[in-house]
């Protein structure tokens, strides 16, 4: 009984345990950052209780905000442990009902949800009670918990039709998220949860033409570029050819446009949207060049870090070709490094539209700042990606990347502050920094080739 | 030619392999047999530097894998027993990145060859994402022997490959000059093409003979294999 949901959770608990102790300085670094949102949540909480402000804190945003993330995160986790998974092949080829493996699996999901609901809800009423706030609201803890099951069981339902022939069977669910978002209470997620269930129920029971149709084979064929290259132009033909064929380069983008306008206009008219009168005043004053540096630094992560990352750690089955061939490991990493000069030209269109809402008086300084930033994600996501080969695009080290990132550059914007400050001309300033950044972007590329050379400890009886 | 010299290589406490030493000769065709798990596949990886060793030394053409790494690379063609490849590149796409990284200049005319007589030509332009396990092996096979290495390390060659393709690879194999290690399971193999076979058991070579002798004194390789298992577990 149940035997594909107690496989799935010892395997995905076995994993997380292996992971942690492959990547304990990782791991801990996340579990800290955690820890430190939930204290910081708390606080803010007992700060806007206490000050006098005629700010709303809104029940309804927070659980939307939660039931959305639940929500994502349980069509991935389906994706990833029955649609996408090959190991369910055992389990689906035995005497056992496909459909039953298939609830079972969602079981798992689920049982995988609740448990990341409590042990955070936990946790956070357990930081609320130590600033002395009232923690009595069993009501609104209910209706949470049922938020989080009802997201499964959706989340569940479009992770099945996402990936099945009939994708006309996505439009009950996108239809009741819809109905959520124009009532916007969260009163009629719980009353919808038995109507989440049936669809859920019935999207299972058609699990397997989804699996199946995600595994059907293609023979495509491409037009072959055949020549023989340099080695470092043989890296960056074989790291774009991949980004060309999987519409990266389209897909970066359409983001940095989106961005830029996105950006550009929080960056006019921010204050108004985002800020409560009250705090208009007080607050508002520094709204638009953080949203600046957001659009930097969102560009960025996608364009620099995700590849950058990327690099190497999707090269865990394949290291074996890089290994054996006679080809020092500088050249490895100078050839893949320099397909991320194409990904930077995909960056450029955000300036142009983020220009478009602050001026192009701007233009100059913006364009120093996203190289910048471009550098710094390179030379922080390179040697992190070579060091973690194999770790396919792991979310805790891409958190812990961005987090990085982002103290990095704010950091950066400080110095930047304090020189504007004293010089009304700082162009030698931003020059002489670039010049810095490529001479740490040299070290970390050879830092980067040295975490990349194999590690003989040999003994001392070696001949 | 290879030598290992005194290798072990642990895995934690596992000990893969235990003060293995090895002397692959110039123009000789060499078989590792053993059971799963002997440390057939880590050797082979340990001589072609893709997998670091705790204690000893291996030498390629007197270069050793070590400190001359990029030189004693150069002298090996490697098919590993899982060949991952790279899934978005077309097999013509896959054969010429490793051309130009192994710097061939008449890299168009090997590829040709050495496609034809292997059976992959008219697939060439397809993404290896979309082949078949067997296809997949030949566009392995093709990218370890296509700069005509003086040392060729096989880990299960004939692995998914049809007979005739089979038939092929072993023909190449037997006329080929320079040293040859395969890896296999197959006494069949080892008795087609192997001038001399080593056992392997639990990280040790139990045994090291000629094929010729072997098949004399036991009648074939399969007997061989499993008398002198018997004998050595006695």
């Amino acid at each position: 009984m149940f035997e594909t949901t107690k496989i799935i959770l010892i395997e995905n608990t076995r994993n997380l345990i292996k992971k942690i102790k492959d990547a304990p300085f990782l791991y801990l670094m996340f579990f800290g950052m955690i820890i430190f949102s939930i204290f910081i949540f708390s606080f803010a909480t007992y700060f806007l209780i206490n000050i006098e402000t005629n700010l709303d804190i809104s029940l309804e945003d927070v659980f939307f905000m939660v039931f959305f993330l639940f929500l994502l995160k349980t069509t991935a986790d389906f994706y990833n442990n029955f649609t996408k998974s090959l190991k369910l092949t055992y389990s689906l080829s035995t005497q056992v009902s496909q459909k039953k493996t298939a609830f079972e699996t969602f079981l798992a999901v689920l049982l995988t949800e609740l448990i990341i609901w409590f042990s955070f809800s936990l946790t956070f009423l357990f930081t609320l009670s130590i600033f002395k706030i009232n923690i009595n609201y069993p009501f609104e803890y209910l209706l949470f918990t049922i938020g989080i099951i009802t997201s499964s069981c959706i989340g569940c339902a479009i992770s099945i039709n996402f990936f099945s022939p009939k994708k006309y069977r996505l439009m009950p669910m996108l239809i009741l998220l819809c109905f959520y978002f124009y009532a916007s209470n969260p009163i009629y997620v719980v009353f919808t949860l038995p109507l989440a269930i049936i669809h859920c129920a019935w999207s299972l029971k058609n699990s397997m033409e989804s699996y199946l149709f995600s595994k059907r084979k293609q023979r495509t064929k491409e037009r072959s570029l055949l020549k023989t290259r340099t080695i470092i132009k043989t890296q960056f033909h074989r790291e774009t050819i991949i980004l060309w064929r999987e519409k990266l380069l389209f897909s970066f983008v359409f983001s940095s446009v989106i961005t830029g306008l996105f950006s550009g206009y929080l960056f006019l008219y921010g204050d108004e949207i985002l800020i409560p009168g009250p705090l208009r005043e007080t607050l508002g004053g520094f709204l638009p060049s953080m949203f600046l540096f957001l659009g930097v630094y969102v560009v960025v992560m996608y364009t620099a870090v995700f590849p950058g990352l990327n690099l190497f750690l999707n090269e865990e089955k394949t290291m074996w070709i890089i290994r054996y061939l006679p080809i020092k490991n500088d050249t490895i990493v100078y050839g893949k490094v320099s397909a991320l000069f194409l990904c930077f030209l995909t960056s450029i269109p955000f300036i142009f539209y983020i220009s478009i809402f602050t001026g192009f008086d701007q233009f100059g300084f913006i364009l120093w700042f996203l190289i910048f930033s471009y550098i710094a994600g390179i030379i922080i996501s390179v040697p992190l990606g070579v060091k973690y080969v194999g770790k396919k695009s792991d979310i805790l080290l891409l958190y812990s990347v961005s987090m990085i990132l982002f103290l990095v550059l704010g950091l950066m914007v400080s110095f930047v502050n304090i020189i504007e400050k004293f010089f009304s001309d700082p162009f030698i300033f931003y020059l002489l920094i670039l010049l810095f950044e490529f001479f740490i972007l040299y070290f970390s590329l050879k830092f980067s080739s040295h975490i990349l050379a194999l590690k003989y400890n040999l003994t001392s009886d070696n001949s | 030619m290879i030598i290992v010299n005194n290798v072990t290589k642990t895995y934690g406490k596992i000990v893969a392999l235990k003060n293995v030493n090895f002397t692959f000769n110039n123009s000789s065709v060499i078989a590792i047999m053993g059971e799963n798990g002997a440390g057939k596949s880590t050797l082979l990886k340990i001589c072609t530097g893709i997998l670091p060793f705790d204690q000893g030394q291996v030498t390629i053409d007197g270069f050793d894998i070590v400190r001359n790494s990029i030189k004693a690379r150069e002298q090996i063609g490697y098919l590993p027993e899982m060949p991952d490849m790279y899934e978005r590149l077309t097999g013509k796409e896959f054969l010429f990145y490793i051309a130009s990284l192994r710097k061939l200049n008449d890299a168009e005319d090997r590829i040709y060859d050495i496609t034809k007589m292997i059976g992959v030509y008219d697939f060439l332009d397809y993404e290896i994402g979309s082949y078949s396990k067997g296809m997949k092996q030949k566009i392995s096979v093709i990218s370890a022997i296509m700069h005509n290495p003086k040392n060729l390390l096989l880990d299960e060659p004939v692995y998914g490959l049809d007979p005739l393709t089979s038939r092929a690879l072993q023909d190449f194999i037997k006329k080929r000059k320079g040293t040859t290690v395969i890896a296999t399971h197959s006494t069949q193999l080892v008795e087609q093409v192997a001038d001399i076979v080593y056992l392997i058991m639990r990280g040790r070579v139990i045994l090291s003979d000629n094929v010729s002798t072997l098949v004399s004194k036991y009648g074939n390789m399969e007997e061989a294999y499993f008398q002198t298992k018997d004998e050595v577990n006695v």
